[in-house]
């Protein structure tokens, strides 16, 4: 039982199994872990169509939220003919709470390198870039150098490892933008344009970057990568649940004894990510459960009776996002919350749209009123009418994250809100 | 550095004009009309397209501010770091409300997560990030800064 246990925690670490064991410096420690096995194996063994059905047998789903199986990218990228296309790596993360691709590419940046150079084989580009927020110095900072030592040793550049594929990295650095995580604003930022999302279809794996193919793949997802060719989709697909593999970073923060990054099977509860001694271990000293937000600013809120949810990618009733949890205890105050939410999207509403243009602004404008207690006689009507806007009538799904913790806040909360007017 | 000096390390292809506009943009403090035409003939791009872009990104600035800014992050692990008590503490040291253009030597805004929740809260001042910010310490931060 005890090795059983022993066995089951090994594989579970796929994302974080050279963390602190590595140094991200220098290529040299993370090839002796196993590294660039993968891609030599690719290179040597493998076909690009057998890297595609090898990734949709494993089943991966895009970690940067949405949770779409990654081979569909890559199997329609690689299906459209072209000379010229794009594998780009997201690590733009913005979301409020998460810093899980921060320290991934602090802690082990060649793990996406090699994950990016395997995508761009499958998909034949020969040209990636790995976009950065802007606040990310030191990450930038760690993966130039990878991406410096990773050409020395050959796994970049002109005739990779021998063969005749061809594959450049550039660093992109955002400017400090939470739409230009959307893979279409992304690529209007590339492109020199004003980084608003795009209409889809065409999708950017038909046309993209310079109206070429792209795949816009999450960190996340690409760190997944070397495992799932070297030790085969199989074993990745035992690991989680049946349609949502693998296994996923959450962001434990707020109220929790042990704040941080931990990695858990899909399909873990929110109970257990919150109580379990090996994850957060409890609330602190003192403090009473209150809600959970999962997902950042745009996430959902639960209460307490909701917490055995598993948290899993494809249709569920808790969307878990990018994996961040928000402990919130009961010494805090909601409107401050509404007032954060509302901020935070009137801010980085992206004003291509006029419902989300609007509605966050007068969203905002509504939340300061509840929060300093002089709310108008119509406002709880307005309210209403702006969040079903927000809600349906949105060009990009960030109008309905604007709407979503605040439906949540109304639906349970909604007495304690109007009431104190 | 003169601008020329500068957009001459950029070959004149797309993916270079974010990255000049934001070079120019620190070097300077901001962007004038004069740079934003010189980027514009740079990259033979109308100079429209050069300022919608340039103005859509809250760090680049196109107007000349002297205002010292300060910015609290009000992100929900912030907040639950106590962020709201550091921004009082500010509003009560500079005499100034947030989100209000009032105080004519400074402003304070709140802003959008920075990826350091695990540090937070987070402050900035000018560019400069500040993290683990409590309210007793922000008054030593802000007088070391000015």
């Amino acid at each position: 039982m005890i090795l059983l246990k022993i066995i089951s925690k090994r594989f579970m670490q796929i994302l974080t199994k050279n963390w602190d064991k590595i140094d991200p410096f220098h290529i040299d420690t993370y090839a002796r872990s196993g590294g660039y096995e993968a891609l030599r194996k690719v290179i040597r063994e493998m076909t690009p169509e057998s890297v595609v059905k090898e990734i949709k047998i494993s089943g991966l789903q895009g970690r940067g939220g949405a949770g779409c199986p990654t081979a569909l990218k890559w199997e329609s990228a690689a299906k459209t003919k072209a000379q010229d296309k794009y594998f780009i790596c997201n690590l733009d993360e913005s979301e409020p709470g998460v810093y899980k691709d921060r320290t991934i590419a602090e802690k082990s940046p060649h793990q996406i390198i090699e994950g990016m150079i395997i995508g761009a084989y499958a998909i034949g580009a020969k040209k990636g870039f790995i976009y950065i927020n802007g606040h990310y110095e030191k990450s930038a900072e760690i993966l130039t150098v990878a991406i410096k030592q990773a050409l020395e040793k050959e796994f970049l550049g002109k005739g990779i490892m021998g063969s005749s594929f061809d594959f450049e990295i550039e660093i992109f650095r955002g400017s400090g933008a939470y739409i230009c995580g959307e893979e279409t604003a992304l690529i209007n930022t590339i492109e020199g344009k004003r980084g608003e999302p795009r209409l889809k279809p065409p999708y950017p794996v038909n046309s993209g970057l310079f109206g070429k193919p792209t795949v816009v793949n999450n960190t996340e997802t690409l760190v997944n990568i070397p495992f799932i060719i070297s030790r085969g989709a199989k074993i990745f697909s035992g690991i989680g649940m049946k349609n949502s593999p693998g296994t996923k970073l959450f962001l434990l923060e707020g109220a929790v004894k042990s704040k941080g990054i931990f990695e858990a099977p899909l399909g873990t509860s929110v109970q257990e990510l919150i109580y379990n001694s090996i994850y957060g271990g409890g609330l602190e000293e003192g403090k009473e459960f209150w809600f959970a937000q999962i997902g950042g600013a745009s996430g959902r809120l639960m209460t307490a009776g909701n917490l055995d949810q598993l948290l899993v990618y494809g249709p569920a009733e808790y969307p878990l996002g990018c994996g961040s949890i928000l402990v919130v205890d009961k010494s805090m105050d909601l409107k401050d919350f509404l007032v954060s939410w509302s901020g935070f999207f009137h801010r980085e509403s992206c004003g291509k749209c006029v419902p989300c243009r609007e509605g966050t602004f007068r969203l905002h404008e509504i939340a300061k009123r509840i929060r300093n207690n002089d709310l108008l006689p119509d406002d709880q009507e307005r309210l209403e009418d702006i969040l079903w806007t927000l809600g349906n009538t949105t060009f990009c799904p960030l109008g309905n994250f604007a709407a979503t913790a605040w439906k949540d806040a109304i639906r349970i909360f909604g007495d304690k809100i109007f009431k104190a007017a | 550095m003169s601008i020329q000096k500068i957009l001459i390390q950029y070959e004149p292809v797309p993916e270079n004009v974010l990255r000049a506009v934001k070079d120019v943009n620190r070097h300077n403090g901001y962007l004038s009309e004069n740079d934003c035409e010189e980027i514009a003939k740079y990259f033979s791009w109308p100079l429209a397209r050069i300022y919608s872009l340039a103005s859509f990104f809250d760090e680049i600035r196109i107007k000349k501010d002297r205002k010292i800014i300060i910015k609290v992050c009000s992100g929900g692990p912030c907040l639950m770091e106590k962020s709201q008590a550091v921004t009082r503490q500010i509003e009560m040291l500079l005499k100034l409300e947030a989100e209000n253009d009032g105080s004519p030597k400074y402003k304070l805004e709140l802003m959008s997560c920075k990826g350091l929740c695990d540090r937070g809260p987070i402050v900035m001042i000018g560019d400069q990030i500040f993290e683990k910010v409590n309210p007793e310490n922000i008054d030593d931060i802000i007088k070391d800064y000015l």
